[in-house]
């Protein structure tokens, strides 16, 4: 493989998400110079605008207010028709659950190889070679994806934002054409902002600050999240923490919760089941601080502290404060 | 109303892994297989559908090898579920979701359904692309990422919320669909003896694995384990704020996780 990459743009609160600049930036090594074509969809073309800042000037925009919100079945036909004309080999998303759920539509539609939560991708004799995370973290597989044609999402925070490098912008419309009623049918009646709160989501974040069974009490769950506030980190719970209902369900991390893969994740008050290790033990470092020394969340712990959380949190809060100056 | 559930077996989580001989893949043996648990989330809502909308039924499929793919199968009608159909996979067929996407889309599509249910990504190669792939061959609208799924009779349409990175969507829709489900429920049913027991006479659909698929796009080349942790850095401290200075110093210092 050696053609051109088509990469699929996402937009987060009218600016590209931090997933889509990280593909930009694959997008740029794959494809080459001029080999990256970029691909919008939607009312706006901001997001456009937006690629040719990071250096994607051939941008593709399927201008129709209705696929803001359109099911995914309504773009796909149209990003397989783009990869087509341009002759692209590789179709690139970022690996939000847009992204993934697009990947699965592209690779039915198109009869592409594909894959998601990719960490590592390059180019060998008869396609591509990938390497991603699985059970968890809890292994790493590598696979060759054949048969010319591939689409993938790569894993959030596993590719850098690349540096801005502006070119002019060519920009050249998509026919949109009939949507089938099909796709125009399901409503999307409304969205509320994460229930986390201020924070960053808890899937996106670079720093996740979760609190377990240690805190004791719902009461008492501000130490962690005053903690994460320090840190502009996204709070998680355990799964003892949100059964309990102390915390929604959305912010449960761990096999039946979500996975994250931050940079920093630190662990307050969690033991660490299996249940919950799967969930988090691919982030890059881990701090546990907990007051049982033979606690398992140790074990995969790079950093740990065994202590008082409710003496040691405050004053980590304070401290991390009082470096970022804040 | 019909149901499809799309189950998949996946190592139970407690698992040892351990690469197979020639290094490309989980090594199978002595490992136990169970409901990946998304899928035995999506079995728990069709079970719950069925218990408030009269007359529904719920029919579970699954592509995989014997005997665990039998055996999930089985565990899904100890549960509850009506009939079950089981599409074989060869054990040499790659695990490939498109594999395997093709193979449900095929069986579903010679079925009458309202919804197909799936979890949102199995436990074991978390690729989370069957419900979107199934929904794209069966050219109905899916929605992946799906909690708080009901069924309004008056107005006949499934109402959810889909939980994405910048927040959590409200969305209506009329059936046929496929959805993605990502609800972990905190007490799933667990089946009964006497339900066990019945479930290993019932009878369970068999496809014969399709010889005119495709060849897989995509094959894996080697199964790596980590390096074990070597367990955590303990620091040492004689006062909470000791311990918070020398954390934030290994932070910014050592691991550079913040400038």
């Amino acid at each position: 493989m050696s053609g051109r990459v088509l990469l699929v743009a996402e937009m987060h609160d009218a600016r590209l998400s931090e997933a889509t600049l990280e593909a930009v930036g694959k997008a740029r090594e794959l494809g080459g110079s001029d080999g990256v074509v970029g691909f919008v969809a939607g009312s706006s073309e901001a997001a456009a605008v937006e690629l040719a800042r990071y250096g994607v000037s051939e941008v593709r925009w399927a201008k129709d207010p209705r696929l803001d919100v359109a099911p995914l079945g309504a773009i796909c036909p149209l990003i397989v028709a783009v990869a087509g004309e341009i002759d692209a080999d590789l179709v690139l998303v970022g690996g939000t659950t847009f992204g993934r759920d697009l990947v699965g539509h592209l690779a039915a539609r198109g009869s592409a190889a594909a894959a998601t939560g990719v960490t590592e991708v390059g180019r060998v004799e008869g396609g591509l070679r990938v390497r991603r995370p699985i059970f968890g973290g809890r292994a790493t597989e590598t696979r060759r994806l054949q048969g010319g044609h591939a689409v993938l999402a790569l894993r959030p925070h596993a590719f850098p934002v690349p540096e801005e490098t502006p070119v002019p912008l060519h920009l050249e419309m998509v026919e949109v054409g009939e949507i089938p009623e099909v796709w125009l049918s399901p409503k999307r009646l409304g969205i509320e902002a994460a229930s986390s709160g201020t924070g960053p989501g808890l899937i996106d974040a670079s720093i996740v600050v979760s609190g377990g069974r240690g805190v004791r009490a719902p009461e008492n769950f501000h130490l962690v999240e005053e903690l994460a506030a320090s840190l502009g980190a996204a709070v998680g719970a355990s799964r003892a923490v949100t059964d309990a209902g102390w915390r929604p369900g959305s912010l449960q991390v761990g096999q039946t919760g979500k996975a994250v893969s931050p940079q920093l994740y630190v662990a307050v008050g969690i033991s660490g089941a299996i249940q919950h290790i799967v969930g988090m033990i691919s982030s890059r470092v881990i701090v546990a601080i907990n007051s049982d020394s033979s606690a398992p969340i140790f074990k995969v712990a790079d950093y740990g502290i065994v202590g008082d959380l409710f003496q040691i949190v405050p004053a980590l809060t304070s401290e991390i404060r009082r470096v970022r100056g804040r | 109303m019909d149901i499809v559930v799309c189950v998949k077996p996946v190592p139970e989580a407690e698992t040892r892994l351990r690469a197979s001989s020639d290094g490309s893949k989980l090594d199978p043996e002595a490992v136990k297989f169970v409901l990946a648990g998304y899928d035995e989330s999506a079995v728990e809502q069709a079970l719950l559908l069925k218990e408030t909308v009269p007359g529904s039924k719920v029919h579970v499929i699954s592509f995989g090898p014997a005997p665990r793919t039998e055996e999930v199968l089985r565990a899904s009608i100890a549960l509850g579920c009506d009939q079950a159909t089981w599409i074989e996979a060869s054990p040499q067929a790659p695990n490939d979701p498109l594999l395997a996407a093709r193979a449900l889309a095929r069986a579903i599509a010679v079925v009458h359904y309202d919804l197909v249910l799936c979890g949102k990504q199995a436990g074991d190669d978390e690729a989370g692309l069957v419900a979107a792939a199934v929904g794209e061959l069966l050219g109905v609208p899916d929605f992946g990422y799906v909690v708080n799924l009901r069924w309004d009779a008056g107005r006949s349409r499934f109402t959810f919320r889909r939980i994405t990175e910048t927040g959590e969507e409200s969305w209506e829709a009329a059936p046929p669909c496929v959805i993605g489900l990502q609800q972990a429920w905190n007490d799933p049913r667990t089946a009964k003896l006497p339900a066990i027991l019945k479930s290993r006479k019932a009878q369970i659909a068999r496809v014969p694995p399709d010889a005119s698929t495709s060849p897989a796009s995509s094959v894996p080349e080697r199964f790596e384990l980590p390096a074990p942790r070597s367990g955590a850095k303990f620091i040492e401290y004689k006062t909470p704020e000791e311990a918070a200075t020398k954390l934030v110093r290994i932070l910014r210092e050592e691991a550079k996780v913040f400038p």
